[in-house]
């Protein structure tokens, strides 16, 4: 049976390292939240703000370091879903651990600047990667949503900076797929991340435009369309957050480390989440290319 | 830098008629800050009258026969375990207790090293360390004279090292950061005492948000009121690169600085570098090095920012060769030097004219006034400081005073460093007369003690002086800047998170 | 930009991924970077040995070691050992010389195995009458005394060699060199624990008329045996090659089994029982090619990589590649570990014999947890052995690119110890040995583990140190 009373528990005071994404939640004034989800390396929470991310990830050890985590410098507790945890105030509550955060790392790190000879070069490998599906698809393997029209209306609409296309798109594939993050917000986080960081490195103006609109388009409702983890990626990569994969990718576009090993580990994130924001990522790249060379 | 050699300072001389014991491990090693909370959590136990953990030194030995043990025959690589106490055998076996904990790398990251399989040996060298698999860094705090064996490890591995221990000779400092300049690797340090690499901090460093200042450093201290104050700001940092206080001296002619400088400009997330120097005099010869480009020429006091320039040589002082060996290094990044020294800007002046190049808005850099004024008439002012180059700041903008450095190497043997241990200011406090004004600075962050307010804010209290307390911390450091100035607020002092601001106030305390 | 910094850690950092820092020192900066959740790998650090600080200072600042070392630690490695014959001792020696095993000795410092032996290599030679005037001749320097490390041989325990015996031949096909080997007597009385008694001088007396000729035959038959090969092969079957030959004696026995039937027919079943009766026939080929490997690596200037590690029953040696043919010594130990029947530690000799070769080139007790079973010899569990080989590599400069320890996933065996490593951690080469009885004429009373006197290491540190640049 379980005991309702308010068992008085003394908190074990933890510490670990945390994305700049959190830290406007974290230093907020407390609030209630929920766990949302229990992993072997990760915990997610649903913390009751209106601020984002509003679902914080506590994980540990190998696990993929989302845009909204925070990392645990030790075990995890033993937490099961529904328990009630509290964040804020510079800390998070979470079974009996008091957390509080002694690094900051930035999701969404600068990649200064970039030639767009050299972001060609990286668009043949993305856009074709071995064992890529039909030519001109750009659809990495294992890609969720191969040969959606959607996506090639989101692909072409891009490219061709056409707004409409691109929001009828985005409308369509918000929330597209199984799982905790669908395919479709996958490709479009990839895609966000991409124009918004490789726009400004390669001082293309358009792209950037474009990753605000289409920031405005999949924000503007996520939290209703898709599931509450999937609207928080959304909201990171709108803000081109993302996790440390993503970014040595369009690092790996933009030169600074070896692409391919990079893409290699991107494809291993979750069923089918890596492969689909590689595709975002190429729909991404491509848009670049194009509308720099239309400038 | 140096956390101190451990001895403890209270011999408590009653030979209360209690038995009492040393024990000798030989050849075991533990390191002094290990063994001073060994050693105080012992003598802190019910029953315990007298209790010291520490390597059988010639400095303990001498210690502990002062405090009325007798020392079996020793030599210094044993470890001494002296305990005179009513239940000896409890004692002894918890020194056994807290010895062992403390020996364990504890967390998921010491089990994954060699999963827990049986015969699991951990690593005895820094080679040894570095072929185990991928790593990022190394950090050496050993003993100054070993110092250098595993820096030269970590440099033929390939590895960038930072070197917090002191008392590495200059022979060694050149030959590492020569090899470390063939292999392409960063030397930080010897005697670095502050880095912060992507976010992590290592040494004595703050917890800082990520962001567009990159900081190369010859002064750990500098570098910390710095990126603080830039924190306060709103203004996040790169990387803080420390060199060591010899690097731009015209013997080692800035190998390190120089490398540093080029790591920064070609980290796209660094917009801007500040480069600290310790005031001349303060290390070996640092001297003015000015920001030159475009046309555009950063003398050390006229504020001005080289953008897309070059470090040109320049100046006076001892720092000619250092100055020359930065000539010609062009940078992409825009410069701003944070030299310290006669007629030049403080930290707290360079911090604002790296704010006004980032078109950011100067802040009030926060302050605690006194809560009542001095009790008779200040006569002189007294720098009790832990930071060296904290306390030449403090020396120079009060512009008189007695000044002691507790961080120096005369202080720290024998104990841990004052940002850890606190009882020598607490004793320099408790002499200080009425008409003295006591400045002092409190540093948080990694590495500093948890609480320093804990043990200093009652003897801010005590003290006959009038206190100015220059407290260097982020909000996002573990100690909580604020819970730490309502400390010291609360026992009188007048808080300061600017050090040149304290040091003026005390000033104008005369 | 090629730095590392750049390319790994800066970039690494910002990504969050930050890299694992090494730390070494103070334990509460590791724990303050644990605190962050940046992963470390903490240093088990301890400061060198008393009085090595200097000299390890001056050694790891010469700008030759790390080039020396790797070329010494190399050779040592890359060394293609083959037995390819047998010859007489005779054509290797100097007239009036007797060789034996460890650094140079005198009748007069001689421990009791060590005179046994030299009476009965007397005895065998018909140089004195009994086991009086043996004595006499030796102590009035009848004979000369030679270490056989300084005559490109090696011998166990004893390791006395006289002109009659028969060596193995074992060729470097890498580098050139040639190293030799007395031939295995078996367990029991034998010369090498320094036992002369009339059935072990009819035993050496066979060896020289039946076993030697007959090998010699046969391996003119099968041509070159590949050791390296060989004793890979051992290694992955159990033996350590030092205490434990029964895998590589049964290999080698394959091999040679027709060969010396063909050769020899008359006499090989003696030979081959003989052969088969003693696990430890190998040892001494299997010292012959680690002395082949480590002489390879000798005289590299700057180096600081052991060549010879070895025991005279009175003093333990070392040599160094950087310092030429200098040996340094200590006092040699009296080896811990299991006794025969009712002998103890009491009847023990100091450590004794050239076969630490075994460990100077990465086997015997540097491979221990290649054989589990060892540890029934030497006393403690098989966790012990694992040990003892992972905390080897703390003190080597490389993994054996052909000696694997399967156990190990497949790793190399430690080879190649460094003074300065020595130095640095305090950690002493593990040795696998028997161990010999006290009283000349004894034999084996045991076998175990033995520590290495620590002022061998040292002070071929401070040589080093003197020569270094």
């Amino acid at each position: 049976m379980t005991v309702s009373t308010h068992a008085r528990r003394t908190r074990v005071h933890v510490t670990g390292a945390a994305s700049t994404a959190v830290r406007p939640v974290l230093e907020s004034q407390r609030r209630p939240a929920r766990v949302l989800a229990v992993f072997p390396a990760g915990v997610y929470l649903e913390v009751r703000t209106e601020l984002e991310p509003s679902v914080i990830a506590v994980i540990t050890g190998q696990a993929t370091r989302l845009p909204n985590s925070v990392l645990l410098a030790g075990p995890l507790p033993h937490v099961t879903v529904g328990d009630d945890a509290a964040v804020g105030d510079r800390v998070i509550e979470l079974g009996p651990l008091s957390l509080s955060v002694r690094r900051w790392w930035d999701p969404a790190p600068p990649l200064g600047r970039l030639d767009s000879a050299r972001l060609a070069r990286a668009a043949a490998l993305l856009g074709a990667p071995p064992g890529a599906g039909p030519a001109g698809t750009g659809a990495p393997p294992g890609a969720g949503l191969a040969g959606n029209g959607a996506v090639a209306l989101l692909a072409g609409s891009c490219a061709k900076g056409w707004l409409l296309g691109m929001v009828t798109a985005a409308e369509q594939l918000v929330g597209l797929g199984p799982g905790l993050t669908p395919s479709g917000d996958d490709v479009l986080a990839g895609l966000l991340v991409a124009l918004r960081h490789l726009g400004l490195a390669t001082g293309t103006e358009p792209a950037v435009r474009l990753a605000d609109w289409l920031a405005a388009t999949v924000t503007y409702d996520a939290r209703t369309r898709t599931t509450p983890l999937s609207a928080t990626l959304l909201h990171c990569a709108a803000r081109g957050e993302a996790s440390p994969e993503v970014i040595a990718v369009l690092r790996g576009a933009a030169g600074r480390q070896p692409l391919e090993p990079a893409l290699r580990h991107l494809y291993r994130l979750g069923h089918t989440s890596g492969a689909d924001l590689a595709q975002g990522i190429a729909i991404g790249v491509t848009s670049v290319l194009a509308l720099s060379a239309a400038t | 830098m140096s956390l101190g050699q451990h001895g403890t300072s209270e011999g408590r001389r009653e030979m209360s008629g209690l038995p009492q014991a040393v024990l000798v491990r030989r050849g075991a090693y533990h390191d002094s800050v290990t063994l001073m909370r060994v050693s105080r959590a012992l003598s802190e136990l019910p029953g315990v009258a007298a209790a010291m953990v520490a390597m059988a030194t010639e400095l303990n030995v001498s210690i502990l026969r002062e405090m009325g043990f007798t020392v079996p025959e020793s030599d210094p690589g044993d470890l001494l375990i002296a305990v005179r106490a009513a239940g000896l055998d409890a004692a002894v076996e918890e020194a056994g207790r807290l010895l062992a904990a403390s020996h364990r790398p504890s967390g998921e990251y010491a089990e994954s090293a060699e999963s827990g399989e049986s015969g699991a040996q951990p690593p005895l060298t820094t080679r040894s360390a570095a072929a185990r698999g991928p790593a990022g860094l190394v950090l050496v705090s050993t003993p100054g004279e070993y110092a250098f064996f595993e820096a030269l490890d970590a440099v033929e591995a390939g590895l960038p090292v930072m070197i917090f221990s002191d008392g590495v000779t200059l022979a060694a400092e050149r030959r590492l950061k020569e090899l470390a300049e063939a292999r392409g690797v960063l030397v930080m340090g010897p005697d670095c005492g502050t880095a912060v690499i992507g976010g992590a901090g290592l040494g004595f460093a703050n917890v800082l948000t990520p962001g567009p200042v990159g900081v190369v450093a010859a002064s750990g201290t500098g570098a910390q009121q710095v990126t603080c104050l830039l924190d306060w700001a709103g203004v996040g940092v790169s990387h803080v690169l420390g060199v060591g206080g010899r690097d731009l001296s015209a013997e080692v002619g800035g190998l390190s600085t120089r490398r540093a400088l080029r790591l920064l400009d070609e980290d796209p997330a660094t917009e801007l570098i500040v480069l600290i120097s310790k005031p001349p005099g303060a290390g070996a010869g640092s001297g003015a090095v000015a920001g030159a480009g475009s046309g555009a020429v950063a003398g050390a006091g006229s504020g001005a920012v080289a953008g897309g320039g070059a470090v040109a040589g320049g100046g006076a002082g001892a720092g000619g060769g250092a100055a020359r060996s930065l000539a010609g290094e062009a940078l992409s990044t825009p410069l701003v030097p944070a030299l310290l020294g006669p007629g030049a800007p403080d930290l707290t002046q360079a911090t604002e004219q790296v704010l006004r190049a980032l078109g950011r808005p100067v802040p009030e850099w926060p302050c605690w006034p006194a809560r009542r004024g001095p009790r008779a008439a200040p006569k002189r002012i007294r720098g009790l400081y832990a930071g060296g180059t904290l306390s030449a700041e403090a020396a120079a903008v009060a512009g008189q005073g007695e000044f002691t450095d507790f961080g120096d190497d005369a202080y720290t043997r024998g104990r841990a460093h004052p940002m850890i241990d606190p009882a020598l200011r607490v004793e320099a406090l408790a002499r200080a007369g009425d008409r003295d004004v006591v400045l002092m600075d409190v540093v948080l962050g990694h590495g500093a003690d948890l609480d320093p307010a804990a043990v200093l804010a009652p003897a801010v209290a005590r003290t006959p002086a009038t206190v100015v307390i220059s407290l260097i911390g982020t909000e996002g450091d573990p100690q909580d800047l604020h819970r730490q100035a309502a400390a010291f607020h609360e026992a009188g002092a007048a808080v300061f998170t600017s050090n040149a601001q304290a040091a003026r106030h005390a000033r104008s305390l005369l | 930009m090629t730095s590392l910094l750049s390319a790994g850690l800066l970039s690494a950092g910002l990504l969050s991924a930050v890299p694992r820092v090494i730390t070494v020192g103070a334990g509460v900066l590791d724990e303050a970077l644990r605190a962050q959740a940046v992963p470390t790998t903490p240093v088990s650090w301890r400061p060198p040995l008393p009085g090595t600080a200097e000299a390890l200072a001056a050694v790891l600042a010469d700008p030759r070691r790390r080039a020396a070392n790797e070329l010494a630690v190399g050779r040592l490695t890359g060394a293609r050992p083959y037995l390819v014959g047998l010859r007489r001792a005779s054509e290797v020696l100097a007239a009036g010389t007797f060789l034996h095993a460890g650094p140079p000795i005198t009748w007069e410092r001689a421990s009791g195995p060590m005179r046994g032996a030299l009476i009965g290599a007397m005895l065998l030679e018909g140089l004195a009458a009994d086991e009086r005037a043996a004595g006499d001749a030796l102590a009035a320097g009848a004979v000369a005394l030679r270490p056989c490390h300084e005559h490109g041989a090696v011998g166990p325990m004893a390791g006395v060699v006289s002109p009659s015996m028969w060596l193995f031949e074992v060729r470097d096909e890498e580098h050139g060199g040639t190293a030799y080997c007395s031939l295995n007597e078996g367990l029991g009385k034998v010369l090498r624990y320094g036992a002369y008694g009339p059935e072990v001088l009819e035993r050496l007396r066979w060896m020289d008329r039946v076993l030697g000729p007959a090998l010699a035959a046969a391996l003119e038959r099968t041509g070159p045996i590949d050791l390296r090969a060989l004793i890979a092969q051992a290694l992955q079957m159990g033996d350590e090659l030092h205490n434990r030959n029964r895998a590589a004696t049964s290999l080698l026995l394959r091999e040679l089994a027709p060969a010396v039937v063909e050769a020899a027919p008359g006499d090989a079943a003696a030979v081959l029982r003989f052969i088969n009766g003693n696990d430890h026939f190998f040892l001494n080929v299997g010292m012959a090619a680690g002395k082949a490997a480590t002489d390879a690596a000798r005289d590299v200037p700057g180096s600081s990589l052991v060549v010879a590690m070895a025991r005279n029953g009175t003093d333990f040696g070392v040599q160094v590649s950087g310092l030429g043919g200098r040996w340094f010594t200590g006092p040699a130990g009296v080896p811990d570990g299991l006794y025969l029947g009712s002998y103890g530690p009491a009847d023990a000799n100091p450590d004794i014999g050239d076969s630490t070769i075994t460990e100077t080139s990465g086997l015997g007790g540097f491979a221990m947890a290649a054989a589990p079973a060892i540890v029934r010899f030497v006393g403690g569990e098989v966790a012990d052995a694992v040990r003892a080989t992972r905390s080897m590599y703390e003190i080597t400069l490389a993994e054996h690119p052909a000696y694997q320890i399967p156990g190990l996933g497949f790793r190399g065996t430690p080879v190649g110890i460094d003074v300065t490593l020595v130095a640095r951690t305090g950690l002493l080469p593990v040795v696998n040995t028997g161990i010999a009885g006290r009283v000349a004429g004894t034999g084996q009373v045991g076998a175990g583990l033995v520590e290495p006197p620590v002022e061998a290491f040292t002070s071929a540190l401070l040589a080093l140190a003197e020569v270094s640049k």
